[in-house]
């Protein structure tokens, strides 16, 4: 894993820290409007009744715009006016001399602004509407009575905040230790150790990718296999000539007598060919199983046929073996022509070389539906149906073959055959008695 | 020294036959597993080169079938195969050495020799006995220091005889010693051998037990 990569902690610990911020944020702003709400009703309610004492006050006692005195730290922040027939009877210290509001306006609640103070006033007249009673007070008090609420509110949530940011950083931590308990199994896990993932004291969440992984170590460890294989039969078909090789100079420097001489010289000459053959067959198919996507084009099958056989055909003639091509038409095909002719060629060498002397080689083209269908039949011995099913397998060799083949013909021609959705079966010749492979071109 | 040579690759069993036979070997070459361990039980081989790709019967499981029969027989694994797991599967399932192709023909030359020494308890790759010295390695043979000639068949017989010392070797032991497959062996032909070779080392360098073989006494008496 990368160090850049993000980390689930961090951003689980982002998701809940949001979240947590976001609650809070949302209960402050619910308690400041209620209790905004809350507060201004209790203070106009208190508004109204100290009104309705002042209208009951015995008019008679009423001076002349006295100024009443002040008995609590809040008092200033609260202010009062009787007015009786037009005229100031009463106030408090603090109160304007000029009306708290319109002289006409009937009983009820309104704001007042004198100079940058702003008031929340309550106005009555008495039954007879002479007596009219201002009760007011200064809004900037509701708002520090407010201040003072949510403050009381707001300290013991921010306190809680740190308390809940580290609860949830341990919550996630240990909520994600069999995460990391995972990780440390994996990684002291020796680089070639390719079995399951032990699945005990594993959540149900984990189990998914834990079964992809052994999935994946499952491929991996085939895959590894067959490249063992691979490589152990490899060594086989390489050293093998060139330990012959090695020997029969070896014999040939060493020999007294001339014909051993020659005879090991000629061992020497075989066994470079062989060793060629090999390289060759290697090198094809090394390209043939790179070559995922070939280009394709329209290939006319029995033109490639024709210029195989014809390379091939010196050495059929020198074997005494009569071949032949059975195809009249065109035959055309979807597919790279130079891999086909590969096919084709391996298909017609292996019947040259594991046909005895004498017998009949016949190629056919022909058409089955819509399917265009390449026939290789020999007279040579054929083969059992336990080699026929191990055909194609890298470097199977039939056992006791003489001939210098290495087994790779078969996998490079059904490589190409899968490239060319092509399908390859393999039986006895009904008319020449030996092997009979049939390419079928859906 | 007789051996048998199991390789199924045609050219390169050819190769291993005619070098090993330069080098004075006997050797009889057979291509596949189930003919290898047929000629292991049939016949008393001073030792084996083993492939172990084999058609039929594969290598291992023709080692294994010899050995879980008893055959002590020296073998030498000559294979492609050349992991280590696959070297250590070769020697537990009991080879002798085990050689990876290709081989130089020399190399493979002195280690079955020092197989077959090894297998009969002797230290050194020279032979002694009495006054006479044997060099498997170099074919040659002194006596007293001074060189003997030898015919490849007395050598051969010198040979059998120094490296079993104090054990009566029968005639048709030594006949399989002396020849291979599609020789023909002549009537009387270790008889007239020991006689060429009593007359050219000393006559009491070889002891006939009669009517069961002959032995060579050793140093230690038995």
């Amino acid at each position: 894993m990368s160090r850049t990569a993000p980390s689930l902690q961090v951003r689980l610990l982002g998701l809940m820290f949001g979240v947590l911020a976001a609650v809070w944020a949302a209960t402050l702003a619910l308690t400041l409007s209620d209790t905004r709400h809350e507060l201004g009703e209790l203070l106009d309610a208190h508004l109204a009744q100290s009104a309705s004492l002042l209208l009951v006050h015995d008019a008679d006692e009423d001076l002349e715009a006295p100024a009443a005195p002040s008995l609590h730290r809040y008092a200033p922040r609260v202010a009062f006016q009787v007015w009786r027939d037009g005229r100031l009877v009463l106030r408090s210290a603090n109160a304007p001399m000029q009306p708290f509001g319109p002289r006409a306006a009937s009983d009820g609640f309104s704001f007042f602004t004198d100079g940058d103070v702003c008031w929340r006033v309550f106005a009555a007249w008495d039954a007879a509407r002479r007596r009219q009673v201002y009760v007011g007070e200064r809004l900037g008090a509701r708002d520090e009575i407010l201040g003072a609420v949510l403050r009381g509110v707001s300290l013991p949530l921010a306190l809680a905040l740190p308390v809940l940011g580290v609860a949830t950083w341990w919550t996630v931590r240990r909520g994600l230790a069999p995460l990391r308990r995972l990780g440390r199994t994996l990684a002291a896990r020796r680089p070639d150790a390719l079995d399951p993932v032990p699945q005990d004291g594993m959540f149900a969440e984990m189990l998914p990718p834990a079964a992809a992984l052994d999935d994946l170590l499952r491929r991996i460890g085939e895959l590894l296999a067959n490249e063992r294989r691979f490589t152990a039969d490899a060594a086989h078909e390489l050293r093998t000539p060139v330990a012959a090789i090695r020997m029969q100079a070896q014999v040939a420097r060493a020999a007294a007598d001339d014909a051993v001489r020659a005879h090991a010289l000629d061992g020497l000459l075989a066994g470079c060919d062989r060793a060629a053959r090999l390289i060759d067959q290697l090198l094809t198919l090394a390209r043939v199983e790179s070559a995922q996507a070939p280009e394709m084009g329209a290939v006319e099958l029995a033109g490639v046929a024709r210029t195989v056989m014809a390379e091939l055909a010196p050495a059929a003639l020198a074997k005494g073996q009569q071949v032949e091509l059975d195809a009249s038409g065109t035959y055309e095909v979807r597919g790279n022509a130079l891999l086909l002719a590969v096919l084709v060629r391996n298909l017609v060498d292996n019947a040259v070389r594991y046909a005895p002397q004498g017998t009949a080689i016949r190629v056919r083209l022909q058409r089955e539906g819509g399917a265009v269908v390449l026939d290789v039949e020999d007279g040579g011995p054929g083969l059992p149906d336990a080699d026929l099913a191990r055909l194609g397998e890298r470097f199977f060799r039939v056992p006791g073959s003489a001939a210098s083949g290495s087994g790779l013909g078969w996998s490079i021609v059904r490589r190409i055959a899968a490239v060319h959705h092509a399908r390859v079966d393999v039986g006895r010749s009904t008319r020449l008695g030996g092997l009979n492979v049939t390419v079928t071109f859906g | 020294m007789h051996i048998l040579l199991v390789e199924d690759d045609p050219l390169l069993g050819d190769g291993l036959r005619a070098g090993l036979r330069q080098l004075g070997f006997q050797v009889d070459w057979v291509q596949s597993g189930d003919a290898a361990e047929r000629e292991l039980r049939a016949q008393d081989y001073a030792a084996a080169v083993l492939d172990l790709g084999l058609p039929r019967k594969d290598g291992m499981d023709v080692l294994a079938a010899v050995r879980a029969a008893g055959l002590a027989t020296p073998v030498l694994v000559l294979t492609a195969r050349d992991a280590v797991p696959d070297r250590i599967r070769g020697l537990d399932a009991g080879a002798d050495d085990y050689v990876v192709k290709p081989v130089d023909l020399h190399e493979l030359a002195a280690r079955l020799r020092a197989l077959v020494r090894r297998a009969h308890g002797q230290p050194r790759d020279r032979l002694q006995a009495g006054d006479v010295e044997l060099d498997p390695a170099a074919r040659t043979v002194r006596k007293a220091g001074m060189p003997v000639s030898l015919s490849t068949r007395e050598f051969d017989l010198l040979h059998a005889l120094m490296l079993n010392t104090n054990r009566v070797m029968t005639r048709e032991r030594l006949e399989q010693h002396l020849y291979s497959w599609g020789q023909e062996v002549e009537s009387n032909a270790v008889e007239v051998h020991v006689h060429n070779l009593r007359r050219k080392l000393g006559s009491t360098l070889i002891q006939t037990v009669r009517g069961v073989g002959y032995v060579l006494p050793g140093p230690a008496g038995a």
